[in-house]
């Protein structure tokens, strides 16, 4: 076990480095100027546009660019993002992380908590209209593109029921000696939308992983014999079926642990949500590289932490894996 | 176990808590797409954002006159209560005594020389430095008095002495090195002498600027004005709609209606500075020391533009608010000839001087030496008016017989191919400053490099712009003349020149959007209605 979970996780940190060096050198060989969204603002002189490329280290050669972001990279110094300068990499990320981190883990717990529940009920319940119907509306959600959803939702709710708030994780009239209370409910109704956008459109997923573990487990002998025994309904499910329809909806999670990081460029967007998934998207489509760098980082290491957790939690509780 | 119910009355709960917020009622929050991350005068990185959120901290000397004109010594005191001519090369200005810096010390003749050392110096403003290039001495005769020396007498010397650099408080900064100033701890507060002092910024999210009790011009009424991030274009129009932001700058115009349909808002409309043009390469991309094998001729040019009915586009993307630019500058420039807006829509001409260039029409259109007349337009999808216009322009000269391939491509990949002339027409736009001088940077010999991507060079336009920027007394003749000249030589077709409309809550009176600096009069703005 302790050799097995040595080498998948030096296979882990290598598949990292490996993420983390080819996207630095893909970003800088495909097409695009960095300095694009600075020098296309208003009118440049030649002067100007190469102090620029010396300030952001542009003219130097990409080997020599690598070098100084590996250096930087040893020393905990990201760099200086272009789009934001004097901004550095580092403190735009960690403005930005707890926002991600409090959307994705509210998707992912609603997530894994009514997906699981509606996948468990539809399981025994297979066949009942309401599964059908269930169905037939969770995989409707998970064909909706989320950006079209959060708009309709802000429209819905933020401009014609005029009940929630539309963008931002706070409201703009909150003061900085706002009551923590009251600063704790803004953010909460700020969250309900691209929270519930979010969820809907990917908690189909979770629910039809579930759905379908959980009636092969069902099916299973022990759980008969559960059911013989005379344990109670409730037991029977929870107890022996569910337990072992729960390795599918693990494997699941670890690979959406992701989403809890970088968050979600669309929706991010839409409700001008301040987490990392737009400050991703703005990074990439205006080439500031070293804030793409910053946040590649962070993906890789989530990626690869999501699926290095999900094998060895798989190993914990699947005694056959154990012994093999 | 999961309680639906539980879950509904939690949302109506924060639901119906919400109904009844709304922003602080003496604030103006101000959805942008992009924040200034350093909006202090010499710092600017020419970014837009930093020019237009310094504008409410830090104040000119002077601010342009009611007319906009750049040209002889009128304009709206600000930091210096007065002016006057010593000579045709001199300028003496009388800082008003009641200035002060935001931490209370006077704004001083000190400030004002500091600041133009740094504006000057081209190692640390390379974007300033030349727009102050005929300045030969400022210097500080006392406390409270400034003088501005110039190489050579010339009208714009007003507005080239208090239009580009802002002063700065030399007691905080110039203990420091000139290399140091920018990521300096000035910059995490900056302390200004405007109607809006530092409050809070956070990087990417917002910047809260809070009003200074004690301008010495007046307090203004509105006491926070806040610059939100806010992410795309309809994140921040629904800030603007649900009543969560108070105004929004370049509004679409197809969303005017729905604005103008709120009865708690409006929509005002100015025109701006900016040219969008389609730019001819005289180059072979292919071959950039070649000749263009279609658009270095002239004739085929001006064939191009002729076949162009600019003000039909213009009504279909922009309603009848925009305008058709007379050349390289804006209807809002002073030079502007408002019955002329450049060639006329004559599909004939276009024609004929096609033939004259020695191209035949055929079934499959113009044809010369076997080769088809056939281009190809970059242009930026991120820009919705100009992906519009692209496809207008597209079906336009189809009609002409000419084929146009469209090659839309992101910000970035569009900028680079841009400056490496990789095109054969690229549809630019430019933001360009109230003096038609900043025609040199895209237009001259000497802006090949900067702006000038297209390596336009006519030495008889230079010799034109310069004695039209160097002139004395009325210098509108000469303008006009550089403008005929390009016009004629036809380096590009200028296609629009595009309003700004901003939607606002009606709760604010006086409200008005300087195009110059369209934030800078909030100060003035007063609260009719606390709703």
């Amino acid at each position: 076990m302790t050799r097995w979970l040595l080498g998948r996780t030096v296979q882990a940190g290598g598949t990292f480095l490996v993420a983390v060096v080819l996207m630095f050198f893909v970003m800088r060989l495909s097409p695009g100027d960095p300095l694009a969204e600075v020098a296309g603002e208003r009118q440049i002189s030649a002067a100007e546009y190469q102090h620029l490329q010396e300030r952001f280290g542009l003219s130097e050669p990409v080997g020599a660019q690598f070098r100084s972001f590996v250096a930087g990279v040893a020393r905990g110094d990201l760099g200086m993002s272009i789009q934001f300068a004097p901004s550095s990499v580092t403190s735009l990320i960690a403005a930005r992380l707890p926002a991600t981190l409090l959307l994705g883990g509210t998707v992912l717990f609603i997530n894994f908590t009514v997906g699981i529940v509606l996948g468990v009920w539809q399981a025994v319940h297979r066949g009942h209209a309401l599964d059908r119907w269930l169905s037939f509306l969770t995989l409707a959600a998970y064909a909706l593109p989320s950006f079209w959803l959060g708009l309709v939702l802000a429209w819905l709710f933020g401009i014609h029921w005029d009940l929630l708030p539309t963008g931002r994780m706070t409201s703009p009239a909150l003061m900085a000696d706002t009551a923590w209370g009251t600063r704790v409910l803004d953010i909460a109704r700020h969250l309900i939308l691209p929270a519930a956008t979010l969820s809907i459109v990917t908690i189909a997923a979770t629910i039809r992983y579930q759905r379908t573990a959980m009636i092969e487990a069902l099916s299973q002998d022990y759980v008969r014999v559960a059911a013989a025994k005379g344990l109670s309904r409730r037991q029977v499910v929870w107890r022996h079926a569910w337990r072992n329809a729960l390795f599918p909806v693990l494997t699941l999670f670890g690979l959406w642990l992701p989403l809890f990081v970088t968050g979600s460029v669309f929706v991010e967007d839409v409700f001008a949500w301040p987490g990392l998934g737009s400050l991703t998207a703005h990074a990439i489509t205006g080439r500031d590289y070293p804030l793409i760098m910053g946040t590649a980082i962070l993906v890789s290491a989530s990626v690869v932490f999501g699926t290095w957790l999900s094998d060895v939690v798989h190993m914990i509780l699947d005694p056959r894996l154990r012994h093999t | 176990m999961f309680q639906p119910r539980m879950l509904a009355a939690v949302v109506l709960g924060l639901g119906a808590a919400c109904a009844t917020e709304r922003p602080a009622d003496t604030s103006v929050i101000i959805p942008v797409g992009g924040l200034g991350s350093s909006p202090v005068p010499t710092l600017y990185q020419n970014r837009l954002a930093n020019f237009l959120q310094a504008d409410l901290m830090f104040l000119r000397l002077a601010d342009l006159p009611a007319s906009l004109e750049t040209v002889g010594d009128d304009g709206t005191p600000r930091l210096a209560a007065s002016w006057e001519r010593r000579d045709p090369v001199t300028l003496v200005f009388h800082l008003d005594p009641r200035a002060q810096w935001h931490d209370g010390t006077p704004v001083t003749a000190r400030d004002v020389v500091f600041a133009f050392d740094r504006a000057r110096d081209p190692n640390l403003t390379p974007e300033l430095a030349p727009l102050l290039s005929t300045m030969t001495d400022i210097v500080a005769e006392d406390e409270a008095t400034v003088v501005v020396r110039f190489d050579r007498p010339y009208a714009e010397q007003f507005y080239n002495a208090t239009f580009h650099v802002q002063p700065l408080p030399a007691h905080l900064l110039e203990h420091l090195h000139p290399d140091s100033v920018a990521t300096s701890d000035f910059l995490q507060a900056p302390v200004g002498n405007g109607p809006y002092r530092w409050g809070e910024f956070v990087a990417g999210q917002h910047l809260v600027l809070e009003a200074n009790p004690s301008f010495y011009l007046g307090a203004p009424e509105v006491d926070r004005v806040m610059f939100l991030r806010g992410g795309d274009y309809d994140a921040r129009l629904n800030l603007l709609l649900s009543g969560e932001a108070n105004t929004l700058r370049n509004v679409s115009i197809q969303d005017v209606e729905r604005i103008e349909a709120d009865p708690g808002l409006r929509v005002l409309t100015t025109e701006s500075y900016t040219v969008a043009y389609l730019l001819f390469n005289q180059f072979d991309p292919h071959d950039l020391e070649r000749p263009h094998p279609i658009l270095s001729d002239v004739r085929v040019r001006q064939a191009l533009i002729h076949a162009l009915d600019r003000k039909t586009m213009l009504e279909a993307v922009f309603g009848a608010s925009a305008s058709v630019p007379p050349g390289p500058v804006s209807r809002l420039h002073w030079i502007r000839d408002t019955t002329d807006s450049g060639a006329p829509y004559d599909p004939g001409r276009a024609r004929e001087l096609l033939r004259q260039a020695g191209w035949t029409f055929s079934d499959d259109g113009w044809i010369r030496n076997g080769e088809p007349l056939a281009l190809t337009l970059n242009y930026p999808v991120s820009s919705r008016p100009r992906s519009h216009f692209a496809q207008l322009i597209q079906e336009q000269w189809r009609q002409i017989g000419v084929r146009l391939e469209l090659n839309g491509m992101d910000g970035p990949t569009w900028s680079q191919r841009r400056r490496a002339r990789d095109f054969d027409l690229d549809f630019s736009s430019a933001g360009m400053d109230p003096s038609p001088a900043g025609i040199q940077q895209s237009w001259s010999c000497a802006g090949i490099g900067g702006s000038n991507v297209a390596h336009y060079c006519n030495p008889l336009v230079d010799s034109l712009l310069a004695a039209a920027t160097f002139a004395a007394g009325e210098t509108r003749p000469q303008w006009q003349a550089v403008l005929e000249m390009i016009e004629r030589d036809a380096p590009a077709a200028f296609i629009y020149s595009p309003p700004t409309i901003f939607g606002v809550h009606r709760r604010f009176g006086n409200v008005e959007f300087p195009p110059y600096s369209y934030w800078s009069a909030i100060w003035r703005w007063t609260v009719t209605d606390s709703r």
